[in-house]
């Protein structure tokens, strides 16, 4: 690798409350893999989808807001959250394809005195591993290969959709995740759930649909092997780990599937404490299924 | 294959694969020279009727719109199946009454302003400001005019496959060709009857719909305007409409996401009682979001002034609206 990667960082308001263990591994892990994360300490929310609900337009100038930031700084952007990466890459592109409507949201911005030229990219850490830093680079930096650990990749919804939006990977058949587990010495099981959603959108309007699918998709993974999880997206995190007792219930089905963040696999294999990757955190222990691996 | 009310099951062709061959001609070479109990439904070959959908190694597609070999290559195989989420009846033909029984709830006709004129009758300048509104109109509604109704969009819907009641992407995509229609009388009748239960507020946001549509429809988009059209109409006594009011609430106060805030909001003092125990649990691992007391991003005044410049600009909408009705 050339020259140091460099972004600005946006962990997503999940990661900054409720899945903390996900920025603070994903800090660690940059820094054994000397990527520099630069804060953006005026980012705003991105909406989650939630704004684009409500006014087109207040959703395009604070997601450009955002990007004004990020060409200030020279950088471009990488998160940790997909629906962020799926919410600020939409907004980016129409802004991009339409200078009428870049122009309109500058008005508007103008109001705050800020202008977006549309000028960066955006990106999320999968595609920073797989894509920009490299598979071999990463692989260099493996100091405790995951032998033995069956991680079932979950890429939800928005890191995959829209394609003409987000453009790295195939939404049909997508191998970024596959192939980071592959990289970390892991082995990769295949379900077709993987692509399909985790229900977080409708946690708090339609809770027995979101606790269906969400049981649905872990018991997919269990049924086709899987002793664990991947995610590059917090909110599936939530659904996936947080609410996994709770599918359990409705599905009856015993699930007792350990859920990593993305940055967590990684940084296990890079080989930060289980303490420092803050597993604790989570509501299903990952502690049996590592120590069968002898990760522990 | 015929084999009467077994399990579905999956059956072995072997065929020459040509240069340009759509699965829907592989499908007519198996029927002709191999297996003549065969049934898909087909009809137009050009991706205008909507009646071939299949799902294509486990993504609902039009057979006559997509080519075998490039599919073959992409995945190593060839599986048609029956579209998703729609119950078999025979090898690839589905149900597809819950299709247009959905279809039917949205009403799928336009109901006339009665002062409605019709464009370039003799208007006056106020009238042209109307015209020009009205072309604006149909723009907005252009992808849901395109739907042919070939059922990609729900065979893909994640929603869907949950809950069977579900209003689903097609028939959404099709309200709003009519709520979005300058010249129909009955919006709010139509967005109030969407935002109840199984309505448009169960979509998850998986985008499959967008993603798989073969003729640009944009579903998600319908959903995404109605959905701020039922606001803005004041529809928001759901579930729905007070989540999204709470994040844009959150985001203007402190600029983040306030999760407890929006937990709080969206689901009323007492049922945001019941969810205390699984509160405490999360507290357990450290999990609790803490309202209220989430600190505000920098400089927040600037996303103030653009929450005021957006209403500034609404105000005024509203205001050249009126006046072009007059």
């Amino acid at each position: 690798m050339a020259k140091t990667l460099k972004y600005a960082y946006y962990p997503g308001c999940a990661s900054q409350a409720i899945t903390k263990e996900a920025d603070s591994t994903t800090r660690k892990v940059a820094e054994i893999l000397g990527i520099e994360l630069h804060n953006m300490p005026k980012a705003n929310c991105c909406g989650a989808g939630l704004l684009t609900d409500y006014n087109y337009d207040l959703y395009l100038a604070l997601n450009a807001r955002i990007f004004a930031q990020a060409e200030e700084m020279g950088m471009d952007i990488m998160t940790i959250c997909s629906t962020c990466l799926m919410v600020m890459s939409t907004a980016n592109k129409d802004l991009k394809n339409d200078p009428k409507l870049l122009e309109k949201t500058n008005e508007i911005l103008a109001s705050a005195g800020i202008r977006y030229n549309g000028t960066i990219k955006i990106k999320q850490l999968l595609w920073v591993l797989a894509g920009d830093y490299g598979l071999e680079d990463l692989k260099k930096k493996v100091t405790r290969p995951l032998k033995n650990l069956k991680v079932a990749p979950f890429y939800g919804c928005h890191s995959l959709r829209p394609s003409r939006a987000l453009g790295f990977d195939d939404p049909e058949r997508p191998w970024s995740l596959e192939a980071v587990i592959s990289t970390l010495g892991a082995e990769t099981v295949e379900y077709n759930g993987k692509i399909k959603c985790c229900g977080f959108q409708v946690d708090l309007v339609a809770e027995d649909t979101a606790l269906e699918m969400t049981g649905k998709r872990l018991l997919n993974a269990k049924d086709e092997g899987g002793s664990c999880m991947v995610t590059p997206c917090p909110f599936c995190h939530i659904n996936l780990d947080n609410y996994q007792g709770m599918a359990e219930k409705k599905t009856s089905h015993k699930l007792n599937m350990p859920v990593f963040h993305l940055a967590q696999l990684v940084g296990l294999a890079l080989g930060i404490t289980t303490e420092e990757l803050k597993l604790s955190r989570h509501l299903v222990s990952a502690r049996d299924v590592l120590k069968e691996s002898n990760l522990l | 294959m015929s084999k009467e009310g077994c399990e579905p099951f999956l059956q072995a062709y072997d065929i020459e694969a040509n240069k340009g061959m759509t699965i829907l001609d592989a499908l007519h070479f198996i029927k002709d020279e191999q297996d003549g109990t065969l049934a898909f439904r087909r009809s137009c070959r050009s991706a205008i009727c909507g009646s071939c959908a299949v799902n294509l190694n486990g993504i609902p597609k039009l057979a006559c719109n997509t080519q075998l070999i490039p599919e073959y290559k992409k995945s190593g195989a060839i599986v048609i199946e029956p579209l998703s989420n729609h119950r078999i009846i025979k090898d690839l033909v589905v149900d597809f009454n819950p299709f247009w029984e959905k279809m039917n709830k949205i009403e799928p006709w336009l109901n006339q302003k009665e002062n409605y004129t019709r464009e370039g009758e003799g208007l006056s300048a106020g009238q042209k400001k109307l015209q020009n509104f009205r072309k604006e109109n149909t723009l907005r509604i252009n992808n849901s005019s395109k739907c042919i109704m070939c059922g990609c969009c729900n065979g893909a819907c994640n929603s869907l496959e949950i809950d069977r009641h579900f209003i689903a992407p097609a028939a959404l995509a099709k309200a709003w060709r009519f709520v979005g229609d300058a010249r129909e009388k009955q919006k709010k009748k139509r967005l109030e009857k969407i935002s109840e239960v199984h309505g448009m507020w169960d979509c998850v946001r998986c985008i499959n719909c967008t993603e798989y549509c073969p003729k640009d429809v944009a579903p998600l988009q319908a959903i995404e305007r109605l959905r701020a059209e039922a606001i803005k109409e004041g529809i928001t006594d759901n579930d729905g409409a007070r989540h999204v009011e709470s994040m844009v609430d959150s985001v203007k106060r402190v600029g983040r996401l306030d999760e407890a805030a929006m937990t709080f909001k969206t689901l009323g003092f007492l049922r945001s009682i019941g969810m205390i125990p699984f509160g405490l649990r999360m507290e357990m691992h450290g999990k609790m979001p803490m309202p209220l007391i989430f600190p505000q991003i920098e400089k927040i005044e600037e996303v103030k002034k653009i929450y005021e410049e957006i209403e500034k600009r609404k105000r005024k909408d509203t205001v050249s609206g009126q006046q072009s009705d007059s």
